[in-house]
């Protein structure tokens, strides 16, 4: 392998499992598998009490919105935690290509962002019914990684600003509830005043959730086409916008000390 | 190697809590020097002298404000990248290692980092941590390391890609004696190897023990440069009596200094006792005449001594 593929994919894996703070099961399990299921089944109930929406828009709607636990808190804590620990200095004076290092950490998040919203569907078809087609699946998983993946990116962004910022986790917190609420995953969009909803374009998750519940629905991949390359589009700003603070804090750490390295 | 020109560095902070004003600190002030191939060169200075500050800039983490430095022929600024590449660095204390990780997981990181390739990366890691004594307790996380433990897996981490120059920035803090004594030979190995060395620390026996050339620091300048000896000889010539005493007062102590060839007396305050330390040019025995003019005061002991590295470190940052 060359080098920076294995800084992409060794080194993602590795520094993941040093930066990453929920991983040890006692965590791992009440905010990556507990607190999505509590959310999915409190929203479903909640919906199909008000007679709002079907029960497939809030299953469906949640189970991709959960992958934010790993996507938005992973994310941030896979970047920001080297300033904690002291190791943005010996990074930063390597002279590993910096692209590998910052986007590999994103495939780990993203593969437990996957588990995750995975295992929220599952538990929608085992408690609550939910029922796609079968054939509905290749497209869902597809549409899924995408999804997730654009999340990621707006964790890639935080966790650049969370390097300087000393307290970057209020902003992820407060990124998750504002995702629940502009992203079209309770709230239909359309009943939303339009500045939010336009909010909730510009956000991840917003095409994503809208494409997987028309497919979820029997629609074929080609008719949510549009949809779903807008979600790339939006994981592609948002992973590049993170990394262009990333390579700009680096820039200004070196003029001007504010990472204060080591 | 290593070649610094007039390089300087101000740090911009701000002051005050309301009406934040801009503070200029100037950590370096133009320091130049050059470090030959296989040398090891020795940084001292007090506290906030900027020594880290010239390390950051030789190791491309800070840009100089103004002035030029080339490591291995390569510019820190326009070439960084080449620089890194090439050179390894340790600081102390006991941050910068990923706590959750094991020692061997935190070197295999950054084994990915400088591009150790995969074959040669057990062989090497398992060479380093035999190096700095850390063998069979790398499997351990390093939240349950000693500060010690720490040290030598920060040293571990910098000579890993087997670097040409190794930036060391007081590498034996906080180690036991024997420890130290044992990363002291480390160092020295690396020398002997062939390695550039640069190094600060504030144990003067240390630096004494090992350097080549020093130069101390003291607020951003260099103050002095020489061979250890170099540096003893130009500042201290002669001898160092040191005098224990009960209640000298700072007239007594102005009688001393005037005495024909005495050259510097500090004081030392320890518990009621005090120690003059009297510096004095050429041999000449000056215990005869010093405890004339302490008369009166009561003199524990009294002993006379090479000058040695210390000595000329007190002497030459004004130290009291
Ligand atoms: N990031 C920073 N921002 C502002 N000022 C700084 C910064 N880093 C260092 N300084 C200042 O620069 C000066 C030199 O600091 P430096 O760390 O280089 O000293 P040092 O010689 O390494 O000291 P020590 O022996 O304590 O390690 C000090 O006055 C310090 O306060
Ligand atoms: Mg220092």
């Amino acid at each position: 392998m060359t080098r920076w593929l294995r800084v992409f994919f060794v080194g993602g894996v590795i520094a993941y499992r040093g930066l990453f703070n929920w991983i040890r099961p006692a965590m791992y399990i009440p905010t990556m598998l507990g607190s999505p299921l509590f959310q999915l089944i409190f929203f479903t109930k909640l919906g199909q009490y008000a007679h709002a929406q079907s029960r497939d828009f809030y299953v469906v709607g949640n189970s991709v919105q959960v992958c934010a636990m790993s996507s938005l808190y992973g994310m941030t804590m896979s970047v920001a935690n080297e300033r904690w620990f002291g190791t943005l200095g010996p990074l930063l004076a390597s002279p590993a290509n910096r692209a590998a290092v910052f986007l590999g950490r994103g495939l780990p998040v993203l593969a437990n962002g996957l588990l995750v919203s995975a295992f929220t569907f599952g538990a929608g078809v085992l408690l609550l019914g939910f029922r796609p087609g079968l054939g509905a699946l290749p497209a869902l998983a597809l549409i899924l990684v995408i999804t997730v993946a654009s999340c990621t990116g707006l964790g890639m962004l935080l966790g650049s600003i969370g390097l300087r910022a000393k307290d970057v986790f209020f902003a992820s917190n407060l990124a998750y509830f504002l995702m629940l609420l502009f992203c079209g995953v309770n709230i239909p969009l359309d009943v939303l005043p339009s500045w939010m909803s336009l909010v909730g374009r510009c956000l991840p998750l917003t095409h994503g959730i809208a494409a997987a519940r028309d497919v979820a629905a029997g629609a074929p991949l080609s008719q949510v086409a549009g949809l779903v390359w807008t979600e790339a589009g939006v994981a592609a700003a948002y992973a590049l916008a993170g990394f262009v603070s990333f390579r700009w804090l680096e820039h200004a750490s070196r003029r001007s000390a504010v990472l204060d390295t080591y | 190697m290593i070649e610094a020109i007039e390089l300087r560095r101000t740090y911009r902070t701000t002051t005050g809590v309301i009406r934040r004003r801009p503070l200029d600190v100037e950590a370096v002030r133009g320091v130049s020097f050059c470090v030959e191939r296989g040398e090891l060169f020795g940084l001292l200075g007090p506290n906030g002298a900027g020594k880290t500050t010239t390390i950051k800039m030789l190791i491309t983490l800070l840009l100089p404000t103004s002035g030029q430095a080339r490591v291995l022929g390569c510019d820190v600024v326009e070439n960084a990248r080449e620089v890194r590449k090439r050179i390894g660095y340790v600081f102390g204390g006991d941050r910068g290692l990923y706590e959750r990780l094991s020692a061997y997981d935190n070197l295999r990181y950054f084994a990915e980092l400088y591009g150790v390739s995969g074959q040669k990366q057990r062989a090497r890691i398992d060479e380093v941590l035999e190096l700095v004594g850390l063998a069979g307790r790398e499997k351990e996380r390093v939240e349950g390391y000693s500060r010690g433990m720490r040290q030598r897996l920060h040293i571990a981490r910098g000579i890993l890609h087997d670097p040409e120059v190794v930036f060391l920035d007081e590498p034996t803090i906080g180690v036991d004696p024997v420890g130290a004594r044992g990363l002291r030979q480390t160092i020295a190995d690396l020398v002997a190897a062939g390695k550039t060395v640069l190094l600060t620390t504030h144990y003067m026996f240390e630096a004494d023990a090992l350097c080549d050339r020093i130069a101390v620091i003291a607020k951003g300048e260099i103050v002095g440069e020489g061979t250890p000896a170099e540096l003893k000889a130009r500042v201290v010539e002669g001898r160092v009596t040191e005098i224990e005493v009960f209640g000298a007062d700072q007239v007594t102590v102005e009688r001393v200094r005037a005495l024909e060839g005495v050259t510097a007396v500090a004081v030392e305050n320890r518990d009621q006792k005090q120690i003059l330390v009297v510096q004095a040019t050429g041999e000449r025995e000056l215990t005869a005449p010093i405890l004339a003019v302490l008369n009166g005061v009561e003199v524990v002991r009294v002993s006379s001594r090479e000058p040695t590295l210390e000595d000329a470190y007190v002497a030459l940052v004004g130290g009291e």
